[in-house]
């Protein structure tokens, strides 16, 4: 049995760890465009602020793929796919046949459409490469603007500000977080990362990116002018983008896979073509929270995903639909937050709030019928899991919904 | 292989089993030492409705913490079924994804060293430190399918005695 | 009061004020922890401290009582470890009653000899009372004070070996005949208490029913001296309490006047600091410093004691705040100046709260000493009157640091009536009881019982008292209080002639021929004693022991040590006794049985521990029923 995976971060590197698990003969092929074993895209601001090195940011440890019988095709990109012959072509030329296949290829980061995006100083925070590069240009750098408020903006302007720049992050939307937390709780952790000194610039956009030679001519120096909507004008010498990420699904195009943003995955990791699975960044699934098919580009996911897409390949039929898309876990500064499921509360739903940002307290429950939709806490996280685990399984709390600000509230209260 | 069982009639929350977790994970090995040196109990008992409620981790089949940990520093020990982030290849990195992950609460957060812990059935210990401290028997180490016999064995002579 | 499924407070409301609950709600806005989230934080609690099988005295424990250590290391058993513990408790509440009434004695002395600004307000009683002392008439007012106090310190500090002269002359015969056959006739006081921590020392007295009995004998000893030896010197001193109105709760809060309250049990500084207030000089002072006036207030038994005395501190005194858990929450007001801590129930907790207000405490008790707390005007009976002139300037100088902006004062109150005594009741119906005693045998009133002691949270705060109260006058009991339900009471109304609406026809007949409320305010918890005296009066003139009296005793949300004095006293009285919280003595078979069920036989008295308020009210009124029939009515 051929089993091909194209990706080696959460997804795809779990896949084969479950292949091989139940079948000891089969072979195994892991394919990735990026030279390096697995390592942890979410360490990346961890290793930019040098408290972590390549070695130390591998999630599989160095003999992974040999301990298990895995062959690897680093540094190869997989361009096409032939659904009928069952074959995947590489960049280079090489075709490698399979019998079961596995899409794992992630996202890329999304680069926006501005002016003076793509001269040179201008980086995203995708990739290991990616951290290379802003690391090394760090070192002639004094200042930098970080575009966007998300996740991997703060992380990354967090990560720089410690290596000893000035950092200003510029969001378009008027607060950071703006895709996993709600306003209340950006505003908590805004206030304990401006405590620090990075400034943090929200409800503006980027209109230009002014190049380094029309600084030169300027002002006789390298460096950037970013230009806001507003009209301010922020100096530097290094940018980071971090304005989201795309479904890498290229690939599929002439494969008549079914894609929306992502590759639609049913319960059984499978997509619309047979011997096809997606697992990952890259792939769309019913979120049970919404009810809906959407992107849940979070590392748990990816790593359930790969599990489950490896049981379906080696004939160990397993469902898997207990997906939640939002589930986040953060802490910048001081402050400590996590967010799963729904963030803003719909209109006929219910909430139930306590908010004491002087404290950097803020816990919000958001229910429907008696059944949690979503949760913020932040400043104390203690117990979280206990809660999210009342989101995935729809668990109704009616029983004991006076209790679930109680400090004593947890998995005892639940079965007693 | 063996687990940490609880018999919560018999807990009379007198936190003991919190303190020698406390003194096993300290230098000095004892309760007076590990409180002076500030150590964490892994383990914690709940109060539901004035009742005592010990939360051990469950070191489960298939743990959501190992899943969530994007480090890779949360593993389960293929040979001991032991699941914790300490003594791996990676270091926890204190990202609170396994705390968000784990439905039972029983990973908690230390503020101070910015990393996870967790009940690591006190690491090859023959009797978990908790269980050996318990004065009353409400923490029972045993394998799943004993435990289980016993309270069949249990149940099955309380309905023939009662009828 | 917001929103229930925020409120992180364990089973209940925190408070059946709501007041108290609102300001609970500011505080934890603020992020104050009060005496409510720490309870929280306290849970679970040790099941073997709370079953009282823990034993720390020596340094080869803690040692408990578990199912693989059926024995301290010594050998002591479960009975011992639980019974020797009681014993400690019932020490530290006769010593505070001890102190209490040490004090009185030489308020007196100094005034009887002119050098305080206190003077004898009740000579009828003083000679009443010196007459059956059996002190010479034939002497002025001061020169009997000055001799009854000597008697009373002399009761204090005589030997063990020397029986109470009080209870001699105070208690009924049959009752006297009941313990000198159980031979706890106690003697003096500071002996009793020295005897019982002897006995309870690691290895000293290890047999539990020896101890118990210490108990009973050294609540007795209490009993005569600590309540009823304080309740008749401070009405000697201070006016029998007569029947005044008053307010309570937290509406009472003026927001343009100096406010000092006065929390604790010894009511003298306070008594003096409401005198310094009505002076020229001290209003003067006030007025420069930007406020109306200055205002004293109660909080706790020295609140109901400065309520009750019309002839003297009733007339200028502002109202009862509330009781032992809010006192904190008075201080969330914003605008609370002074708090003026005397001898017991000072809990750190309330600095904590005031270091976030302006609020200055002050200790005006030698023995009373707060981390962080400055200011200690101990109390001397010759310098209160200076004394009380420094608490007010202190507090005045204080209210100029008060942040207006943050005076949030919730908008309730209630009115209240005090006053009730012996000699106030007598007074009422006329000179004799026969009145009282006649609905009673009518069945108009069903029986008396006694809801008093501290106020606890484990049962929310106040409401297990409150509904108790309300279930006896809806089933035709007269209820009388005292202490921290005394507080509670006045706060819901129910001190109040209108609550009379809320009894049973029989009550509610009653209360409105004589124009008083269904539940009467006896006052503190020292006026335990006043009821001690009233049930004696009662059984005296139905011509029967007390045992025999249609009467309980509640205590249902009992917190300390002085309450466990004041129940075992009250078993030792003859009286069914019912205490809210269980006591630390579950892990004793025998010290439970013999508490509950085997003392009856002994002293015609017993505990009974019922949480459940409806079922407690339940029990006892089927006791109040058994002894109506035992008396043939």
């Amino acid at each position: 049995m051929q089993y091909v995976i194209i990706g080696n971060s959460a997804a795809g590197t779990q896949a084969a760890e479950t292949i091989r698990k139940y079948d000891n003969a089969g072979n195994i092929v892991i394919i990735s465009d990026e030279p390096h074993a697995a390592y942890s895209r979410c360490l990346l601001p961890d290793y930019l602020a040098g408290e972590r090195s390549e070695k130390t940011i591998l999630f599989k440890s160095a003999n992974f793929y040999d301990r298990n019988n895995i062959d690897t095709m680093f540094g190869k990109k997989a361009v096409d796919i032939d659904s009928e012959s069952q074959k995947v072509y590489l960049g280079d030329g090489q075709t490698v046949s399979y019998d079961k296949l596995l899409i794992g290829t992630g996202s890329s980061a999304f680069v926006p459409p501005i002016q003076g995006i793509d001269e040179p100083g201008i980086f995203n925070l995708r990739n290991l490469d990616d951290a290379v590069g802003i690391k090394e240009a760090a070192k002639k750098a004094r200042r930098v603007v970080v575009v966007g408020g998300g996740f991997v903006g703060l992380e990354a302007a967090y990560s720089l500000y410690s290596l000893g720049l000035e950092v200003t992050v510029v969001e378009r939307l008027p607060q950071i977080v703006p895709g996993q937390f709600d306003a209340k709780a950006a505003a908590i952790l805004r206030n304990d990362m401006q405590a620090e000194g990075i400034r943090i610039i929200t409800g503006d956009g980027i209109k230009e990116i002014a190049g380094p030679s029309l600084w030169n001519r300027l002002f006789g120096k390298t460096g950037k002018g970013v230009l806001l909507d507003s009209g301010e004008r922020l100096k530097c010498e290094l940018v980071v983008v971090a304005t989201g990420t795309r479904p890498n699904v290229g690939l599929t195009a002439k494969t008549g896979i079914k894609v929306n943003r992502g590759i639609e995955i049913n319960e059984y990791m499978e997509t619309s073509v047979p011997n096809i699975y997606a697992a990952g960044d890259v792939a769309e699934t019913v979120d049970v929270v919404s009810g809906e098919l959407g992107l849940s580009p979070i590392w748990p996911n990816a790593i359930v995903q790969g599990r489950m897409a490896g049981l379906n390949m080696v004939g160990e039929t397993r469902k898997y639909s207990q997906m939640i898309g939002m589930q986040n876990s953060v802490e910048f500064r001081n402050v400590p937050a996590i967010a799963i499921g729904l963030t803003r509360t719909p209109d006929d739903y219910e909430e139930i709030v306590i908010h004491r940002p002087h404290l950097n307290y803020y816990r919000k429950l958001i229910l429907k019928d008696d059944v949690l939709k979503g949760m913020i806490f932040v400043g104390d996280i203690r117990r979280a899991g206990v809660y999210a685990a009342l989101i995935k399984k729809k668990v109704p709390v009616t029983k004991f919904k006076q209790q679930l600000f109680k400090e004593s509230f947890g998995y005892s209260s639940i079965i007693s | 292989m063996k687990q940490i069982f609880v018999d919560i009639d018999k807990c009379t929350g007198c936190l003991t089993c919190t303190l020698a977790c406390a003194a096993e994970h300290s230098s000095s090995k004892d309760i007076v030492g590990a409180m002076l040196e500030k150590v964490q109990p892994r383990i914690s008992v709940e109060a539901v409705n004035g009742k005592a409620v010990p939360l051990m981790c469950r070191h489960c089949e298939e743990p959501t913490c190992v899943d969530a940990c994007m480090i890779g520093a949360m593993q389960k020990d293929k040979e001991t079924g032991i699941v914790s982030n300490e003594n791996n290849d990676q270091s926890c990195i204190g990202c609170w994804m396994c705390i968000m992950a784990c439905p039972y609460g029983a990973i908690q957060p230390n503020e101070e060293e910015g990393i996870a812990i967790k009940c690591d059935k006190c690491n090859g210990r023959e009797v978990p430190a908790c269980v050996e401290s318990c004065h009353t028997g409400a923490l029972i180490y045993v394998d799943g399918k004993t435990f289980a016999q016993e309270k069949l064995t249990k149940t099955a002579k309380a309905l023939t005695e009662a009828s | 009061m917001s929103d229930c499924k925020t409120c992180p407070s364990v089973d209940n409301c925190y408070s059946a004020h709501e007041a108290v609950n609102q300001m609970q709600e500011r505080l934890d806005e603020m992020g104050v922890d009060t005496v409510f989230t720490r309870y929280e934080k306290q849970q679970p609690q040790c099941g073997f401290g709370m079953q009282g099988i823990c034993c720390q005295l020596c340094s080869h424990g803690p040692c408990r009582i578990t199912p693989k250590a059926s024995k301290g290391i010594c050998g002591a058993s479960a009975d011992t470890i639980v019974a020797r513990n009681l014993v400690r408790l019932t020490t530290h509440g006769a010593a505070a009653y001890s102190h209490h009434l040490e004090e009185l004695a030489k308020t007196i002395k100094a005034t009887a000899n002119g050098k305080t600004p206190y003077k004898i307000q009740d000579e009828a009683k003083l000679r009443e009372i010196a007459k059956v002392a059996g002190l010479d008439l034939n002497q002025t007012a001061n020169e009997l004070a000055d001799q009854l106090a000597d008697v009373i310190l002399s009761e204090l500090r005589k030997d063990s070996e020397e029986p109470l002269a009080l209870l001699e002359l105070f208690a009924p015969e049959s009752r006297k005949k009941v313990w000198r056959e159980l031979g706890v006739i106690p003697g003096g006081v500071h002996s009793e208490i020295r005897d019982a921590l002897t006995k309870t020392m690691s290895n000293i007295n290890t047999d539990p029913i020896d101890l118990l009995l210490t108990t009973v004998r050294l609540s007795i000893a209490t009993g005569y001296t600590g309540l009823v030896g304080t309740v008749t010197l401070q009405d000697i001193l201070l006016g029998t309490p007569e029947l005044t109105e008053s307010e309570a709760d937290l509406g009472i809060v003026d927001p343009d006047t100096v406010n000092i309250v006065a929390h604790g049990h010894v009511p003298l500084v306070a008594t003096a600091v409401l005198q310094a207030v009505e002076s020229d000089e001290m209003i003067k002072y006030a007025k420069e410093a930007g406020a109306k006036g200055i205002k004293v207030y109660g909080s706790m038994c020295t609140g109901q004691e400065l309520m009750q005395r019309k002839g003297t501190t009733a007339s200028n005194y502002s109202g009862q705040l509330g009781n032992w858990l809010s006192q904190e929450h008075h201080i969330a007001t914003g605008a609370v100046d002074l708090v003026m801590m005397d001898m017991n129930c000072s809990i750190p907790g309330m600095k904590s709260v005031a270091d976030k207000f302006h609020t200055k405490l002050v200790s005006v008790d030698r023995i009373l000493r707060m981390e962080g707390v400055k200011d200690n005007i101990d109390y001397v009976p010759e310098k209160v009157e200076e004394q009380a002139k420094e608490l007010v300037k202190l507090a005045v100088d204080t209210y100029k640091n008060r942040d207006k902006s943050k005076v949030q004062i919730p908008d309730h109150k209630s009115a209240a009536v005090a006053g009730f005594s012996v000699e106030s009741i007598l007074g009422a119906l006329g000179g004799s009881l026969d009145p009282l005693l006649d609905e009673v045998k009518k069945g108009n009133i069903k029986g008396i019982a006694a809801v008093v002691g501290c106020t606890n949270n484990r049962n929310g705060h106040d409401s297990k008292g409150l509904t108790i109260m309300k279930e006896f006058i809806k089933n035709d009991v007269l209820v009388i209080a005292a202490g921290c339900m005394s507080s509670g009471a006045e706060i819901e109304g129910l001190m109040l002639p209108s609550a009379a609406d809320q009894a049973g026809d029989g009550l509610k007949a009653v209360c409105k021929a004589l124009g008083v409320p269904p539940v009467l305010n006896f006052g503190s918890c020292v006026d335990i004693g006043r009821i001690g005296v009233a049930v004696t009066a009662i059984a005296g003139a139905l011509g029967v022991d007390p045992s025999q009296l249609p009467v309980v005793a509640s205590a249902p949300e009992y917190l300390e040590q002085k309450a466990i004095a004041d129940g075992v006293f009250a078993v030792s009285f003859g009286l069914l006794t019912h205490i809210g919280p269980v006591p630390p003595v579950t892990g004793s078979p025998l010290v439970t049985k013999v508490l509950t069920e085997d003392i009856e036989g002994l002293t015609g008295g017993k505990v009974l521990v019922e949480e459940d308020p409806l079922k407690a009210t339940e029990k006892m009124l089927a006791h109040i029923d058994k002894k109506r029939q035992g008396l043939g009515i």
